[in-house]
């Protein structure tokens, strides 16, 4: 946009709209340098990328398409080439059908926009598709040669690992030998059918159907769920887990799992939330410089003071048990998440609570029973964030836990994947699918709390 | 105290600035100190009459003498009520972050290591008899290595007064210590008899640990050209770049997904969140088996186009592109879905202006969209940096901080960060278990990272947020 | 009712005096098994009840120096190789046998030896295993007894997906057996006892091994890169790959694919002084000196060291045992015949407590060595030298 002419326009827009002002000469050229380095960078780091790969040879397990990237190129621009004759007629259809003027390039953008989001979508996914399909396979196929005779550009290529041989026997690895005793498999029944009524419900407010009622029947179904989760969490024991090898313990390492990072959540949110609104609220000397403290004393990598944490679980008898690690971890986001709530009370209008201060109510009453439940929100961030970040640690569940009966998901799928001798790639991918299932529910069911929390919580740490 | 005539009534206002906060601290840690105390005496008193009770009991006594304590500091005190909604949160820091940091810190001057542990060496365990006075203890022979009992023992001086030596009964599962008051030839004398109940056999030397002063970091600035400087250098080149490719896609991908005309926009959106969801720990293991340079599908799938294989985890400078692409992977979404809640909080009245002046899509994003962005993303990239400043998981995940490259410790290779490096140091194979080395590591890095948050801070106005 | 008493004085005692042992073992699937079934013997035949937990391999030291004299580690540990002996002695987290062994008549003098450090026996050697050359009978009729045989049965299948020879050839361990053949060495062996002075890896030898091993990869082009133990492995299974390095932790899965396997040792490399003679390792049960039942937890020691024991141990994961009673009773078995001619050719592991500052940098060394074609050996080899020589002090 030329600068020149737009300063007539410029009292039309909007209170808090931009302004425009006359760059300086450095800040216009900055842009152009910047990509000058960039350009510069590139060149030499592909220079070095390419020398690096001189006297290399060529690959025996990999299936070779002499100089496919020029079909591939060839495919694209045909594609494109194809998208422009549609956005072409599609434009003329529009335009005849709904009379007004459609502009070519935006059909033809929207087109293009199409066919460079699927290419990402296919890089992106791919993978995790792969690895979906590989915990089908039982021959380890992460690792397997592809088939050079198979007709098949697919598989010849390794592509796809072979569709006809697919069984569940990686998964039926990681469940013999559990014995589930039948009140157990009730819960496990009335968790899956409170699930089904949740994503159900889901549905129906989906479609449009909101109502007082929905609504209701979600949050009960929700408790059904959680609760009955939460009792197979807490009841099932090591004792059911007979199997002969630690593949077989995988259901128990997830079991731990969600029990240290459901309590280390309950434990964040009643550590951090009393914080956050002293902090935010009230006024006396220290208050600032605690907030300082919290958040400067917090960068210390406390994984490097494992071996005193180590000690201090000794010296409270603690280690090897969940409720030490619990503790550790417990200690390790309080900053961020009493930042967190925090900035959510700032958010909260004060005249709330000077109104149940007029009425009587104490400070801490007025926590209680005014900040408390209108946080909802930010509380099921605290809680989320929390949860998912222990479930993925596995450095400090390392160090403190030994022995299967008492690992955690991450650490046992590091176990498959650095074997002394011998990596289990079949059956990392089976754990690793399961393993994953729990927190991408979590993500994709409570997305708009981890959006708006995570954007919100931008200045962190 | 309130019998004194004292003519100052309390007041439920603390004194002001400086003292004000130095005396509610001072109140708080006599508080938290006699709770301790407390918890303390009370435990070692039931594990008197009951031995087999937890040793975690001191956190519940002290827990409980907190609970009773603060009511009367309140009625001492009532300005102090405002500090009790930190105390939550203050006992955990104090216990669980705060004391393992001093220890550390502690270490940071000291060898402690996997051997000099302060535990004794059963590898020298050595025979010996003791004398009819059960003072006097004298070995069998010498340890192999050792040219005299002040050797083998460690001592500090030749005469060994003061120092420690091991004793063994015949079956050796418990070392008891022993205070020596001189050595002589083979024999060592004690300076108080053996207990009579306790028939020592052996005798072994302690690896104690010992402050050496400024040794650690010594080392660390000594062999910098091998470690340090290269691992710094590699740790902020990551961060920074890492967060501005992140960034970059997040940009294009959210300006693309905000085109409202866009059909189908949120299967798109839906699909492309994928990778936040997962669990760094099991998607970074996945990438590792797929960027396996003769069986991944990386490398099958550029087969394909013809590119030969590429060294992605076997090669120093390709694996730090590894390591960048799949953080790139991993943090996309977060920046696109930051764009795109970002993009919502624009007024739309600005673009409607735009077009009506003829400014083209490209413009309007140029003009319009980025300076705007700008604001909500400083503190995001500004996270960015200092979180992946200190993103240990993906370097040990998928590079174990590899492959090797000429001229660097062991300890730290080509993609080692400063934390892997540290890591390494300690709990690796590598690096021999020294603790102490690894605390001094622990310690530059703390104070690297204070120094980028405090740029950061300024930048992003979170003191003024934190003010406020 | 005196009766009645005194069975119940006797129960009580019995009871009294059954030990809860804990054992730390790496061991997985059918060994595990095994061991399992040897603890619910032990517990029959004692009233010792044992609990096993599993810690991965390369985990175990570690966490023994770190548990261990806080009165958290195991009481006895199944298994331990002897490269890290000396280490955990010095940390004084384990504890001589001496007093509980006794009879070491039915074991191997070299694996008993393995397992001495100062003096002392420091853990009961179980099974011992060294590299050798695996080859698949239908594409390699003969072992191959020179290079020039094995270069030209290497090559002859090497190509189309298919490899004459793979192996992990970054690995250290692995590659022992070739530094060796040059004259290379960790601690000069100065007739049984090492010189920890004196670090052979940066010699012309060791320089020649670097260099051959190169050769391997780029001039020979056999093993390509990014081959790790788990590919080649997957590759013999399938049948791809004619020959691989490899030891008997391997052997489980070859027997099971069905391939008609031959084990023998790697030729003599061209132009080397010596012949191939590799690392081996010696892995055994080790006490923790702060177990309060070290009796119970030896005996349980001894009975997994027995010879019918080691039989089915052999049975159940294919380790070549150290009884000298159970090798005579598997002296069919092609595994633990293969596996014993390497054995017998190759040198043991150091067990001294400066092998921990050797492994890392020399790993690196030989890891950077066959990175990319054509590299200046001799100085990536001092560089490693020089560090385990800073590291040892």
């Amino acid at each position: 946009m030329t600068t020149a002419p737009r300063a007539p326009h410029e009292g039309n827009l909007p209170p808090g709209g931009y302004i425009h002002r006359e760059p300086s000469f450095l800040r216009r050229a900055l842009p152009w340098l910047v990509l000058a380095a960039l350009v510069v960078g590139f060149g030499v780091l592909a220079y070095f990328l390419a020398q690096s790969m001189q006297g290399r040879q060529r690959s025996f397990s990999i299936y070779f398409v002499e100089g496919g990237w020029i079909r591939f190129l060839l495919f694209l621009l045909a594609a494109s080439g194809v998208l422009a004759l549609t956005s072409l007629i599609g434009q003329r259809w529009g335009q005849a059908r709904t009379g007004r003027r459609i502009s070519y390039l935006a059909v033809l953008g929207d087109q293009l926009t199409h066919l460079f989001l699927i290419l990402v979508v296919l890089v992106a996914i791919y993978p995790l598709f792969y690895v979906l399909l590989a915990a089908f396979d039982p021959r380890n196929s992460l690792f397997a040669f592809p088939d050079f005779e198979n007709p098949n550009i697919l598989y010849r290529s390794g592509l796809l690992p072979n569709l006809d041989v697919l069984s569940l026997e990686n998964f039926a690895r990681l469940f013999t030998g559990i014995t589930l005793p039948g009140w157990q498999v009730l819960l496990a029944g009335l968790g899956g059918a409170a699930l089904a009524a949740v994503l159900l419900f889901a549905l129906a407010a989906r479609l449009g159907r909101e109502s007082a009622g929905l609504v209701r029947g979600r949050t009960w179904a929700m408790y059904l769920l959680v609760g009955a989760l939460a009792a197979l969490v807490v009841f099932m024991t090591p004792a059911q887990f007979t199997g002969p090898d630690n593949e077989s313990r995988f259901v128990l390492s997830v079991r731990n799992t969600l029990l240290v990072s459901g309590l280390t959540g309950v434990l964040a949110i009643l550590l951090s939330t009393t914080a956050g609104y002293a902090m935010a609220r009230l006024r006396f000397p220290g208050r600032f410089q605690m907030l300082l403290f919290y958040i400067f004393i917090q960068m210390f990598p406390v994984f490097l003071a494992l071996v005193a944490v180590y000690a201090l679980m000794v010296l409270l008898g603690l280690t090897n048990t969940f409720t030490g690690l619990i503790l550790a971890y417990s200690g390790g986001a309080i900053a961020f998440n009493t930042w967190i709530f925090k900035g959510y009370v700032e958010s909260l209008p004060e005249s709330l609570e000077e109104a149940a201060m007029v009425d009587g109510a104490t400070r801490w009453q007025t926590f209680l029973r005014v900040v408390l439940p209108l946080s909802g929100g930010m509380l099921a961030f605290i809680f989320l964030n929390q949860f998912i970040g222990t479930y993925a640690e596995f450095i400090l569940a390392n160090v403190l836990l030994t022995g299967v009966e008492k690992w955690t998901v991450g650490v046992m799928l590091l176990s498959f994947t650095q074997g002394q001798f011998s990596t289990k790639w079949g059956v990392f991918a089976a754990a690793a699918t399961l393993g994953a299932l729990p927190i991408v529910a979590l993500f994709y069911g409570f997305q708009r709390y981890f959006v708006g929390g995570t954007v919100a919580g931008g200045v962190k740490e | 105290m309130t019998l004194t005539a004292s003519p100052r009534p309390r007041t439920a206002a603390p004194p002001d600035g400086v003292r004000g906060i130095l005396l509610a601290i001072l109140i708080l840690a006599v508080l938290l100190g006699s709770a301790a105390l407390i918890g303390w005496l009370l435990s070692g008193v039931t594990a008197r009459f009951v031995p087999q009770a937890p040793p975690y009991l001191i956190l519940v006594y002290t827990l409980g003498a907190l609970l009773l304590g603060m009511p009367v500091v309140a009625r001492l005190f009532p300005w102090m009520v405002n500090w009790y909604y930190l105390v939550p949160s203050l006992v955990f820091l104090a216990a669980f972050t705060v004391l393992p940091i001093v220890l550390t810190v502690n270490y940071a001057f000291t060898n402690y290591s996997g051997q000099n542990s302060g535990n004794p060496d059963t590898g020298v365990r050595t025979e010996a008899v003791l004398s009819a006075d059960r003072r006097t203890l004298t070995l069998a022979e010498l340890p192999e290595g050792a040219s005299s009992l002040a050797e083998f023992l460690r001592c500090r001086n030749a005469s060994c007064v003061g120092d420690t030596a091991i004793l063994y009964d015949e079956d050796a599962s418990t070392p008891v210590r022993a205070q020596i008051a001189s050595v002589q030839g083979q024999s060592i004398t004690l300076t108080a008899p053996v207990a009579e109940t306790f028939q020592p056999a052996s005798v072994t030397r302690l690896n104690r640990y010992e402050y050496v002063g400024l040794a650690n970091f010594r080392e660390i600035f000594g062999r910098a050209s091998s470690a340090l400087w290269p691992v710094f250098v590699w740790t902020v080149v990551f961060a920074f770049s890492t967060v501005v490719i992140n960034a970059i896609a997040g940009l294009i991908l959210g300006i693309l997904l905000y085109n409202k005309r866009l059909k189908g926009r949120n299967i798109y959106r839906t699909l492309l969140f994928l990778p936040w969801a997962i669990p760094a720990v099991i998607s970074v293991q996945m990438w590792k088996a797929l960027l396996n340079q003769q069986f991944g599908i990386v490398n099958k799938t550029l087969g394909l186009l013809g590119i030969a294989a590429v060294p992605w985890l076997g090669d120093p400078l390709w694996a730090k592109i590894s390591v960048l692409l799949v953080n790139l992977w991993l943090g996309f979404p977060y920046m696109m879905t930051a764009t795109i809640s970002a993009l919502a909080t624009i007024n739309d009245d600005l673009y409607e202006a735009a077009s009506i002046d003829g400014a083209s899509r490209w413009q309007q994003i140029q003009n319009i969209t980025l300076p705007l962005l700008r604001t909500s993303f400083t503190p995001i990239l500004l996270s960015g940096f200092a979180f992946n400043f200190n993103n240990f998981g993906i370097i040990y995940l998928l590079t174990g901080g590899g492959p090797p490259q000429e001229g660097r410790d062991a300890t730290a290779q080509s993609t080692d960060i400063l934390l892997s490096w540290g890591y390494n140091t300690a709990f690796a194979a590598s690096g021999g278990q020294n603790y102490a080395l690894a605390s001094a590591i622990a310690l530059i890095i703390f104070f690297l990272t204070l120094g980028i948050s405090l740029v950061n801070f300024k930048a992003a106005g979170v003191f003024e947020e934190a003010r406020r | 009712m005196k009766k009645a008493l005194t069975v119940l004085s006797l129960a009580l005692l019995g009871s009294a005096s059954a030990a809860n042992l804990t054992v730390w073992t790496h061991f997985g699937g059918a060994e595990l098994a095994w061991l399992r079934a040897q603890a619910d013997a032990f517990k029959k035949a004692t009233g010792h009840n044992i609990q096993l937990v599993s810690v991965p391999f390369d985990q175990i030291p570690d966490k023994l120096i770190q548990s261990a004299p806080k009165g958290q580690g195991p009481d006895l540990v199944v298994t331990l190789p002897q490269d890290r002996l000396g280490q955990l002695a010095a940390a004084g987290v384990i504890d001589s046998m001496d007093r509980y062994v006794t009879s070491r008549s039915d074991l191997d003098r070299t694996a008993l030896s393995a397992m001495t450090y100062k003096g002392k026996l420091f853990g009961l050697p179980m099974f011992a295993e060294s590299v050798a050359l695996i080859y698949n009978k239908k594409l390699v009729p003969q072992a191959p007894t020179t290079w020039a045989q094995f270069l030209s049965a290497a090559q002859k299948n090497t190509g189309n997906g298919r490899f004459g020879f793979l192996m992990d050839l970054s690995n250290a361990y692995m590659n022992y057996g070739v530094i060796s053949a040059y004259g290379g060495y960790v601690f000069k062996n100065n007739n049984g006892t090492l010189n920890t002075k004196d670090v052979g890896l940066a010699n012309a030898g060791a320089d020649k091994a670097a260099a051959f091993l190169n050769d391997l990869r780029y001039k020979y082009n056999l093993v390509p890169e990014g081959v790790d133990g788990g590919a080649a492995k997957s590759a013999f299974v399938d049948g791809r790959a004619a020959m691989i390095l490899t030891g008997p932790w391997d052997m489980g899965d070859i027997k099971k694919a069905g391939i008609d396997y031959g084990i023998a040792p790697f030729p003599t490399p061209p132009g080397a002084s010596g012949k191939w003679s590799p690392f081996v390792g010696v892995q055994g049960a080790m006490l923790n000196a702060y177990s309060k039942n070290k009796a119970a937890a030896a005996q349980f020691a001894r009975e997994i060291v027995k010879s019918d024991a080691q039989v089915s141990f052999n049975k159940a994961g294919g380790r070549i045992p150290v009884s000298l009673s159970a090798r005579t009773k598997l002296k069919n078995d092609p595994v633990v015949a293969g596996f014993g001619r390497t054995i017998s050719m190759g040198t043991p592991m150091p067990n001294v407590v400066e092998m921990g500052a050797v492994w890392a940098p020399w790993s690196n060394a030989v890891a950077q060595s066959v990175q990319k074609p054509n590299q200046n050996y001799s100085q990536i080899n001092e560089r490693a030298v020089q560090e385990i020589n800073k590291n040892i002090k």
